[in-house]
């Protein structure tokens, strides 16, 4: 036996003593580990001005350019550094409200990715050799590919191309709305007509994806708020795939894909049949709706008799409703048709209005100018070509050949925040400033006071030495090519200054002030003439294949795949499937089931522009005869965080030949699908549609709580 | 009474072990108090007070000597010449942070004043090729805490109606000791969450652990 003893008494004496010790140790010695002396440095100023406060944040109005859209901005900064953007409560694009893309626009500007000096053949130049060789390459038949674009930007874009051989602007946005603004232009004669959504009792939506990523999101999303509000408004959706609007919608129609016009007809036909409305001005018109049995559209697009009938019944009964359309040209001729034989022409659409100053004025972009590009540059007729805000060699579908294409234009010039699939096989590749650290204006092309002009302004010192903005490049290749009037100027800011001044009629500094404090000034804006019931052809035609159609679809967050180099927007889940970092292919069920798969099987899409190969997932969310992949992943050279998924637009039909009347990226393109033997999970956020017997949404059926409540 | 108990036989090293973890503790813990000079006073006593309405925390602290590119002398300017701290640290009444002051405040009397000093010619030498000092932070407290000068001023000094802001160094002494004795600064309060704590409990503040880690 051990003469030590450990008993109770001791025992607990010694914990106490060892536990006060820790105690002691804890909470109030002072750590030589977490408390530092001297280990951070503090940088003071050397003469800041009066508001600025190390500690407080600062904020300055800008404007946001991760979409078309142009939305104000308010960045708060401080010591110097952008931290949160939200959006500016006083341009009424926006309304004060920020999507999760502006948000992003954070990191976009702090992306580690950053180009940060200029390459000639992928080796670091100087400035100076960069622009010798532009001025010695770029002289005539120079072409310039942007994305969407206005302002004083634009002005400077048109100036360049007019000293250098007026060559061509081709404005490039994957997702547009040229179905709508074409269809307004023939049928209204005004393109981009103004939408009361907040005033319509129903609206009827035919692959018009209004809160997610159509014309101007934020803007109809305040007024879909107001929509909803007593007396509550009707949302009906027709579409091959759910969108986000689809998924508001009280009422949701699958249709085949490429067929929403179909609907849309039938739709007409059954309120001039069986509601007595009538469309005498648009004789056209009428014969199509007239010969658009249900029984026809059923067959065409699928869609049941029933379900016609409602969307009908609710167009008859609410008004004023609203029909807006983007599926396809035809479909939103239809939709014209049918807001003029609705009586909503005057109520819920009424005349848009523009800025007077028409070199300012916004170009929103096509797949149509792309094509055009790819058409051109292959007969030879583009000698150089600048690319900013676009990247074709991502985005355009095999049919167009844009690798050929490219290769075919001698120089070519790429000005870009980051690299990506473009940018590498330009010749001369400029680092861009980022959307926060560079000057500019933008006249919003929705959803802003008329005449309205938003201003864009630096955030921050630029974080790399070497990029420049936007206007200062174009400023310094338009004194190159001998545009009269710039030699004035030093920079951008300088240009942009002398301009606002003289369309605000003042040279006053605190005027100027004003301007950049409110984000924005208005400039004289007129009315678009309006006319009602140009009686065009609807251009309607049926699709008659009957299998498996490729559908791909824009998705707020990664858009057209511009933002899939964003870590936030890669982790920001789906709308839809709430997937993250990963593709996915939307397969109906039952369509699942024919093909004996399930749920994660890898299968490869084989269309007449090549193959992808990716999971599919099962939802009733699309059309049986649809498969839809969400664009936006599937980047090769993107940076860190690109490189997921797979890319559909790739292999979506170029319609070539056909771009006039139609977006080279519609809807429907013939589809093979087979197996490849491997099944993978993909990750979503709250990965399950199931309650699981939680009883997190308690639910009754209006029948049994019109017993139970007395309801009437 | 007897009751024969079942004797385990103990493990002979436990004993020793436990001896030494307290012989240990009590070395770092006597060694912290000697070097530091850390003398935690618990709650109540409190010598003269010198923030009228405040319990004066008493703790003290053995600060490094920190460098700094400006071997500046808070003992020159704010003992001897009885410069106020808030006309430097001007922040510290509308920010969390109290700031170093920007060299324009320096060079406000420095262009005349004892320019023929080597610090002075330094600190001219950085101004006019438009570079910031990069000064050592020695009163510093870990990321997760944040901690406000300008709620703490709001308490003691303005809002105080005995206190008149000539006075304001005895507010900032609470913390930062008596800054006249020093050349540039040194830490004087241990500034541990136990030292935060007992001010708090003291002077009524907020002791919900999100007004500070949130």
């Amino acid at each position: 036996m051990s003469k030590t003893k450990i008993n109770r008494r001791n025992f607990l004496k010694v914990l106490g003593l060892g536990g006060a010790g820790a105690a002691l140790a804890g909470c109030d010695m002072p750590s030589y580990v977490t408390l530092e002396e001297g280990e951070e440095k503090i940088y003071s100023y050397l003469a800041p001005e009066e508001y600025v406060i190390p500690g407080v944040g600062v904020w300055y109005a800008s404007t946001c350019l991760q979409c078309p859209a142009a939305c104000g901005t308010h960045g708060r900064v401080r010591e110097g550094r952008v931290l949160k953007l939200e959006g500016n409560p006083n341009t009424a694009v926006n309304a004060g409200k920020l999507c999760q893309m502006g948000q992003a626009a954070l990191q976009a500007h702090f992306n580690p990715d950053r180009i940060t000096e200029p390459l000639i053949n992928g080796q670091p130049a100087s400035w100076d050799d960069a622009l010798a060789l532009i001025n010695e390459k770029a002289t005539k038949n120079v072409a310039w590919m942007t994305g969407a674009i206005s302002g004083h930007q634009r002005v400077l874009l048109d100036a360049h191309l007019a000293a250098t051989g007026k060559g061509r602007h081709y404005a490039v946005e994957t997702i547009n709305a040229r179905a709508w603004t074409d269809a307004g232009k023939a049928v209204l004669s005004d393109a981009m007509p103004t939408l009361h959504l907040d005033k319509a009792e129903a609206v009827l939506s035919l692959g018009a994806d209004m809160l997610g990523t159509w014309i101007s999101p934020v803007t109809f999303m305040g007024q879909y708020g107001q929509f909803r509000a007593a007396p509550r408004g009707v949302l009906m959706a027709v579409e091959p795939a759910m969108s986000l609007t689809g998924a508001n919608a009280d009422q949701w129609v699958a249709a085949k894909p490429g067929t929403e016009a179909a609907v849309a007809l039938g739709v007409g036909h059954l309120l001039m049949t069986k509601h007595g409305l009538s469309l005498n001005s648009m004789p056209n018109a009428t014969s199509a709706f007239q010969s658009m049995t249900p029984a026809r559209v059923q067959d065409i697009a699928g869609v049941s008799e029933a379900a016609l009938n409602k969307i009908a019944d609710t167009l008859a009964s609410r008004k004023p409703s609203l029909v807006v359309a983007n599926a396809s040209h035809a479909a939103a001729r239809v939709a014209m048709a049918l807001n003029i034989m609705l009586g909503n022409v005057g109520k819920t659409l009424t005349p848009g209005a523009s800025i007077v100053a028409d070199p300012l004025a916004p170009i929103m972009g096509s797949t149509k100018d792309l094509a055009e590009f790819a058409q051109n540059a292959d007969a030879g007729k583009i000698d150089a070509v600048f690319i900013t805000g676009a990247n074709p060699a991502f985005i355009a579908p095999q049919g167009l050949n844009m690798a050929a294409a490219l290769k075919a234009v001698g120089f070519k010039v790429a000005l870009a925040t980051c690299h990506d699939e473009t940018t590498k096989v330009c010749d001369v590749v400029l680092p861009l400033s980022s959307a926060l650290e560079d000057w500019g204006t933008h006249v919003p092309a929705y959803g802003g006071k008329p005449g309205v002009v938003h201003l864009q302004q630096p955030l921050m010192e630029p974080l790399h030495a070497e990029t420049r903005g936007l206007g200062d490049i174009l400023l310094t290749l338009g004194k190159s090519a001998g545009v009269d009037g710039l030699e004035a100027f030093e920079d951008y800011y300088g240009y942009l200054r002398t301009a606002v001044s003289a369309m605000i009629g003042s040279e006053q500094e605190g005027d100027w002030q004003r301007v950049l404090q409110a984000g924005q000034f208005e400039a004289p804006a007129q009315d678009h003439a309006f006319s009602t019931g140009s009686d065009v052809a609807l251009g309607f035609s049926e699709n008659a294949d009957a299998g498996l159609h490729l559908v791909t679809v824009a998705r707020q967050g990664l858009y057209d795949g511009r933002h899939a180099n964003s870590s936030w927007l890669q982790e920001a889940p789906d709308q839809i499937t709430k997937a993250v970092w990963d593709s996915w292919a939307e397969m109906h069920p039952k369509t699942a089931a024919d093909f004996g798969l399930k749920d994660g099987d890898y299968v490869s899409l084989t269309t007449q522009g090549g193959a992808i190969t990716t999971r599919i997932f099962t939802y009733k969310g699309v059309h049986p005869k649809a498969v839809c992949v969400p664009m936006g992943r599937g980047h090769t050279d993107y940076g860190r965080w690109a490189s997921n998924g797979v890319n559909p637009l790739t292999i979506v039909d170029a319609h070539l030949g056909d771009w006039q009347s139609s977006e080279v990226l519609a809807t429907a393109t013939p589809v093979k699908i087979s197996a490849v033997g491997e099944n993978r999970h993909l990750v979503r956020l709250m990965d399950t549609d199931q309650q699981h017997g939680r009883k997190l949404v308690a639910t009754i059926s209006a029948q049994q709580f019109g017993r139970t409540q007395g309801g009437a | 009474m007897s009751i024969e108990r079942n004797k385990r036989k103990p493990f002979p090293w436990v004993k020793t072990a436990v001896a030494a973890v307290v012989v240990g503790a009590l070395i770092v813990l006597g060694a912290q108090v000697f070097e530091r000079q850390l003398h935690p006073e618990s709650a109540g006593i409190a010598p003269a007070a010198r923030v009228p309405g405040a319990e004066f925390p008493t703790d003290t602290f053995k600060g490094k000597d920190v460098p700094q590119p400006i071997n500046y002398s808070h003992k020159l300017h704010a003992g001897d010449l009885g410069i106020n701290c808030l006309y430097c640290h001007t922040y510290a009444r509308r920010s969390k942070v109290a700031g170093i002051p920007p060299t324009a405040k320096c060079m406000g009397c420095h262009t005349v004043v004892g320019t023929d000093k080597p610090e002075i010619e330094k600190l001219t030498q950085m101004w006019q090729s438009n570079q910031s000092p990069a000064w050592n932070k020695v009163n510093d407290v870990p990321d997760f805490v944040h901690f406000s000068h300008e709620r703490h001023l709001q308490k003691f000094l303005f809002d105080n109606p005995e206190m008149d802001i000539k006075n304001a160094p005895d507010v900032c002494a609470m913390c930062h000791g008596d800054m006249n004795q020093v050349g540039v600064a040194k830490k004087m309060k241990p500034l541990t969450m136990g030292f935060c704590i007992r001010c708090h409990e003291n002077n009524q503040g907020p002791s919900d652990c999100t007004r500070c880690h949130k």
